[in-house]
């Protein structure tokens, strides 16, 4: 068999675990499973894909930065794109999630977003249609890195971003006093307040970095795959799954899921069919939450 | 008499509106001090000291900090007020190392005083130092109650604030918990503490009240009060002892 199969994964593990980042900090601070994640990543994309259109219309053509696919246009619309995802998140928040989250009732404020993800989407649908788009139609030529395994630049270029997020975050949460309020807040929410925690500002800061995160993934499926108003919708169980399976509240916990789901994946296609794909990072699910039921690097409380 | 740090006028709360648990009670705490909040199973003394921390909604009545009106000030800007308050239970984060419970704290510190801060903490409380990267879950019930005083005291509290911090400790601990409290008064922090076990407390405490459904019925000097025959009455006939192993009837 041919070891393609992790470059493949460790692509789609990349773009999963970083989604299921926001996931798993949405779930343990906010304490509730935001089903509109999955749109925020969708809605992050199409808005890199307007400001990379926009810059295309005022400065015309811009060579792309040799030997990826796009150049800075993609760059400066990505940090754009982040920007407006996490004020979509912040926005979606004070209209919606904090006023149902304030009468107590989880199970609410999950419909609520499940009611939120519909109406995202579907606004996507109604304003760019439902067709695929993409960033760039050039096709690059992958390269032979031995062992049977090709890459392209973009390819290495995402991991290597992915790589620099994940490590940015995971700095952010244990060396820094906002990770630090974040964890506490997850832990302990009453005890929080009384250290002086203003939770308002810490829920704020998680949907920042979860939105920020959501368009970087999205982008990432946008460069190597598709964009689409389902893209991020598609991705909201494998994302869960990551999240569950690396132990809610971690971020390392759910960048591993996320690989171990993309790699499961990618060898499940070249081992007995890609019929099988999405039922495999379940079978995986389950089978660790049958030993670990709380994940690779969840902890157990007291 | 020196100044007065903590002044409670006519305080009322409660959870519910219409349903106050605490009804009219008034205190005073001056600096230094270590005022005692005794009284019966019930009798609101937890509420009390909670509502004063902002954790439960005041209706009526003025909580009054060196001589800043902090009434139903939120819990979070309690701290930055100066009053640090200590909950009975959960007061410590589990899952956290004992060197991150003391920085998580540190919010309203300036940055650059920060490592020096907790240096002292652990120059006051060496067994923390020891045990600087364990999870604080893993603690010994005393170590427990050392570390959640010391994230307390870490911000230079006007009053620190104790809610039972005798509660569920076996007896060797609660020595120990009380003779770290009469230390940290010696070093000039003003304490109020609510508490069950009426002998370890008044034997710490400068002045005591009593606190009886919802209002102070009683105030007196700590080492008087506990022969005080008005305290015994207040208890239902029993003598505060009783009430400390575990309820009055």
């Amino acid at each position: 068999m041919s070891l393609q199969f992790v470059i493949d994964g460790l692509l789609t593990g990349s773009m999963i675990g970083l989604g299921a980042i926001g996931v798993t900090l949405t779930y343990s601070i906010l304490r509730f499973s935001n089903f509109a994640h999955g749109d925020f990543m969708a809605w992050g994309t199409y808005a890199t894909l307007a400001v990379v259109s926009a810059i295309g219309a005022t400065f015309g053509k811009v060579a792309p930065i040799a030997p990826l696919s796009f150049g800075w246009p993609l760059l400066v619309a990505l940090v754009v794109g982040m920007a407006f995802t996490a004020l979509l998140a912040l926005l979606l928040d004070r209209v919606l999630f904090s006023r149902l989250r304030s009468q107590g009732q989880a199970i609410i404020v999950v419909m609520a977003s499940f009611g939120a993800s519909m109406a995202l989407r579907s606004l996507l649908e109604f304003t760019f249609t439902s067709r695929p788009t993409y960033f760039s139609r050039a096709i690059q030529i992958a390269m032979p890195v031995g062992f049977g395994i090709r890459i392209t630049p973009d390819q290495i270029a995402l991991l290597l971003l992915t790589a620099v997020l994940v490590l940015g975050v995971h700095l952010l949460m244990t060396r820094t006093q906002t990770g630090r309020a974040m964890q506490a807040l997850s832990q302990n929410a009453a005890l929080a307040r009384i250290v002086g925690i203003d939770v308002a500002s810490v829920v704020r800061v998680t949907w920042i970095i979860g939105g920020a995160l959501a368009c970087v993934a999205g982008v990432m499926i946008g460069i190597l795959v598709q964009i689409r108003p389902f893209m991020g919708f598609d991705m909201l169980l494998p994302m869960f799954a990551a999240a569950i399976l690396g132990g809610i509240g971690s971020i390392p916990g759910a960048v591993l899921g996320g690989l171990i789901i993309g790699l499961a994946e990618a060898g499940a296609v070249q081992l007995i069919g890609a019929e099988w794909r999405a039922a495999v990072s379940f079978i995986i699910l389950m089978a660790v939450l049958f030993v670990r039921p709380i994940g690779l690097f969840g902890v157990r409380e007291r | 008499m020196s100044e007065t740090v903590l002044d409670v006028r006519d305080l009322e709360a409660g959870y519910e509106p219409g349903v106050p648990i605490v009804r009219g009670a008034s205190i005073t705490v001056r600096k230094s001090e270590i005022v005692v909040v005794l009284g019966p199973n019930g009798a609101g003394k937890s509420s009390f000291i909670k509502a004063i921390a902002g954790l439960v909604p005041i209706t009526g009545g003025t909580v009054l900090l060196d001589g800043k009106d902090i009434t139903a000030a939120p819990a979070h800007t309690m701290v930055r007020l100066g009053l640090a308050f200590v909950p009975q239970t959960e007061n410590i984060f589990q899952l956290m190392s004992v060197e991150d419970n003391l920085k998580v704290a540190c919010g309203i510190l300036e940055r650059r005083e920060i490592p020096a801060r907790i240096d002292e903490m652990y120059a006051a409380f060496p067994d923390l130092m020891r045990q600087r990267r364990t999870a604080a879950g893993n603690l010994s019930g005393g170590q427990r109650q050392m570390l959640a005083v010391a994230r307390a005291l870490i911000v230079h509290p006007k009053v620190l604030v104790l809610d039972e911090p005798s509660a569920g400790l076996s007896p060797k601990f609660v020595s120990m918990v009380f003779e770290m409290l009469a230390g940290i008064r010696k070093s000039g922090v003003t304490i109020l503490l609510v508490e069950q076990n009426a002998k370890a407390a008044l034997a710490i405490g400068d002045r005591a009240y009593v606190l009886v459904e919802g209002k102070d019925r009683h105030e007196g000097i700590a080492s008087e009060l506990w022969n005080d025959p008005v305290v015994a009455e207040l208890y239902l006939g029993q003598r505060p002892s009783h009430a400390s192993k575990g309820g009055v009837a």
